[in-house]
């Protein structure tokens, strides 16, 4: 089993996520963007260049600038526009962006790591008019097809809408040729470092105490350090964590309920301390199982 | 106890952090503003202290990934990196710089190694054409068979001599509106063409050809049926001052389709997948100038081919322009031989 992703994290939390690494060697974690993200995206760029567009015909309509006749020929030009060289151009300009997928917080990046060229643009969005466009426009010319030409039409709908969904990266066919995926915006958040926070000192953990547990069970007591109890609900299953951690450490001093947070933090910090120098010292733990891990059976 | 001593206090990794989070916070905000007002706005200070701060949090992550164990920490680092890296590596081309180097290298360069792909495209239209002006002297109920019902428009085998000449030659004002909205039907319809063209293209070159040919036999058909009235001469001109252009779009969107399906038919040396990213290049620069000439069709349908009646003038403008698309692709974008 291979525990360890590139992106320094565990293989159980890797999913959905992709490495990507840029000219600095550095990998960097991107998350992918939910299908249902980017069908939204889609959904919302249709409405606003159709939406745009019919405001826009609306008006000229009303003051009557053009004849009917001006007026569809204005509308045949300006669809032609809106489609495919809309997503091109915003893309460009917005590194990998148009409106709807600014909304919505998603973007296109180039798989190699390097920048998006304006040639992986155009292929993907090209692309699109098969994918995206041509379904719809013939989704509304169904009525008067024959029912096997709806049926290849419908498979080949079923086809590409199917491509993302079982593309491991969630590509769809343009994303593959041009060589793109679609990821979420990353959104940097500074949490407080929690092991300068000012607890009542006074525990002493011993090696063996510390020796239990990993980098695992040490960022899931991080997470739940987060999150300071609000409710007696709450509390109760703080007071859980603390005893079972105080029992399973076998860490000797009754823990008062007063005083159950406390020791939850300064176990936190000197857990870490610990763990880090180890890891300095070459003994990665990844989890409570090194023990097991480090002296494989039959081995 | 003193701001100095608590920091002695602090493990290791909670030490780094401190010690480098003023420069992430600049780091962040810088990152904002580029995203909010655009790369090239900032200050020539701004734009170097950005490009020196990403390089140290990206050394800052490196190193955060082998000593701590702090999961916001990592996260956050992480995130602030890869924003940072989508700015630092934002494309750099002005939107008018990539237009003119497409216009006078990318295009012409790619059209002139496209040799193949751009022959099967003519010869599918050239093919119809002749086939469909064959089948049509065999039997004239093929025309029904060719040409869709909305595309006819009332000139069918049964239509009189005048009522087709009327329809080449703009007669009342009335005459002129049916045509203007034929006209835009025509060139969406060719727009759908092309691109269709193009993008089925990647199913081994078949649809692409299918589909040229298809159009070659509507156009066969078409002047076979006005050369049987004697209107030959005349229609040819009607056709050519845009057909020329739209005809030669439509043939390039078939060759721009055909390097796809070539790509997956006979990828050399390479990989399909990467055969089809080489090729995928030019084809899309047969795109673009697919487009382009589209447009400009759509230009001289619209306004010169109702207000030029004469037909000499119309096969002089069309052939012409004709002329004019194959110098420039011939010519442009040599690069000095040395």
């Amino acid at each position: 089993m291979k525990a360890h992703t590139a992106t320094n994290l565990p293989a159980w939390e890797a999913k959905g996520l992709l490495r990507h690494t840029p000219p600095e060697s550095v990998p960097l974690t991107f998350r992918l963007s939910s299908l249902g993200a980017r069908f939204g995206a889609q959904t919302l760029d249709i409405l606003i260049t159709y939406g745009g567009v019919l405001t826009l015909i609306i008006a000229l309509s009303w003051l009557q600038i053009f004849s009917w006749t001006g007026l569809v020929t204005f509308y045949a030009l300006i669809t032609f526009f809106m489609r495919i060289p809309y997503y091109i151009l915003s893309e460009l300009v917005w590194n990998g962006r148009t409106l709807g997928k600014r909304i919505l917080g998603v973007r296109v990046i180039s798989l190699d790591g390097r920048r998006l060229t304006p040639h992986q643009i155009v292929a993907r969005n090209l692309m699109k008019e098969v994918e995206v466009f041509l379904p719809v426009a013939t989704l509304f010319g169904a009525a008067e097809m024959t029912w096997w030409l709806a049926l290849i039409l419908l498979s080949w709908m079923g086809g590409t809408l199917l491509v993302p969904v079982f593309s491991k990266l969630n590509q769809r066919l343009g994303d593959m040729i041009a060589g793109t995926v679609v990821v979420d915006t990353p959104k940097p958040q500074l949490l407080p470092d929690l092991s300068t926070q000012s607890a009542a000192r006074g525990y002493e953990f011993r090696a063996e105490h510390l020796g239990i547990y990993g980098r695992y069970e040490l960022q899931t007591l991080e997470a739940i350090l987060r999150d300071p109890p609000k409710n007696p609900e709450m509390r109760q299953r703080i007071s859980e964590v603390a005893q079972t951690i105080r029992r399973r450490i076998g860490y000797d001093e009754e823990v008062q309920a007063s005083r159950e947070w406390d020791f939850l933090l300064e176990f936190y910090r000197q857990q870490r301390e610990f763990l880090e120098s180890r890891t300095l010292f070459g003994d990665t733990r990844e989890n409570k199982f090194h023990t097991i891990a480090a002296k494989p059976p039959g081995r | 106890m003193t701001t100095a001593a608590q920091s002695l206090d602090h493990i290791r990794s909670a030490r780094f952090r401190a010690e480098r989070e003023a420069g992430w916070k600049r780091l962040d905000a810088l990152v904002l503003l580029a995203e909010d007002k655009g790369l090239h706005r900032l200050g020539y200070d701004e734009a170097q202290e950005l490009a020196s701060l990403y390089r140290q949090a990206m050394n800052a992550l490196s190193v955060a990934r082998a000593i701590s164990m702090d999961r916001a920490l990592l996260s956050y680092l992480d995130a602030l990196c890869a924003r940072a890296y989508l700015v630092v590596y934002a494309p750099q081309e002005s939107l008018r710089g990539l237009f003119s180097r497409l216009i006078t290298h990318g295009i012409p360069q790619a059209v002139r190694r496209s040799g193949p792909a751009l022959l099967i495209g003519f010869v599918a239209m050239l093919l119809g054409i002749w086939l469909g002006a064959a089948l049509y002297d065999l039997d004239k109920s093929w025309f029904y068979t060719f040409v869709p019902g909305g595309l006819a428009d009332g000139r069918t085998p049964e239509a009189s001599v005048d009522y087709l000449r009327s329809t080449l030659f703009d007669g009342g004002p009335g005459s002129h509106d049916e045509l203007g909205s034929f006209a835009t039907f025509l060139f969406s319809h060719n727009t759908q063409v092309a691109i269709l063209t193009f993008a089925l293209g990647i199913f081994l070159t078949l649809p692409s050809f299918v589909l040229t040919f298809y159009n070659g036999l509507i156009l066969g058909a078409f002047w076979k049926m006005f050369a049987e009235k004697g209107l030959g001469y005349e229609l040819t001109g009607w056709l050519s001052i845009h057909g020329v252009t739209e005809m030669a779009a439509i043939c390039i969107a078939c060759a721009g389709g055909a390097q796809l399906g070539l790509a997956v038919l006979l990828p050399g040396q390479v990989s399909r997948r990467e055969a089809l990213r080489q090729r995928g290049r030019d084809a899309v620069k047969l795109m673009i100038l697919a487009g382009f000439m589209l447009i400009s069709a759509a230009i001289l349908e619209g306004f010169f081919r109702q207000t030029v009646q004469s037909t000499e003038a119309r096969l002089v403008i069309g052939w012409g322009i004709g002329l004019a698309w194959v110098l420039w692709l011939t010519l442009s974008g040599r690069e000095a031989q040395a």
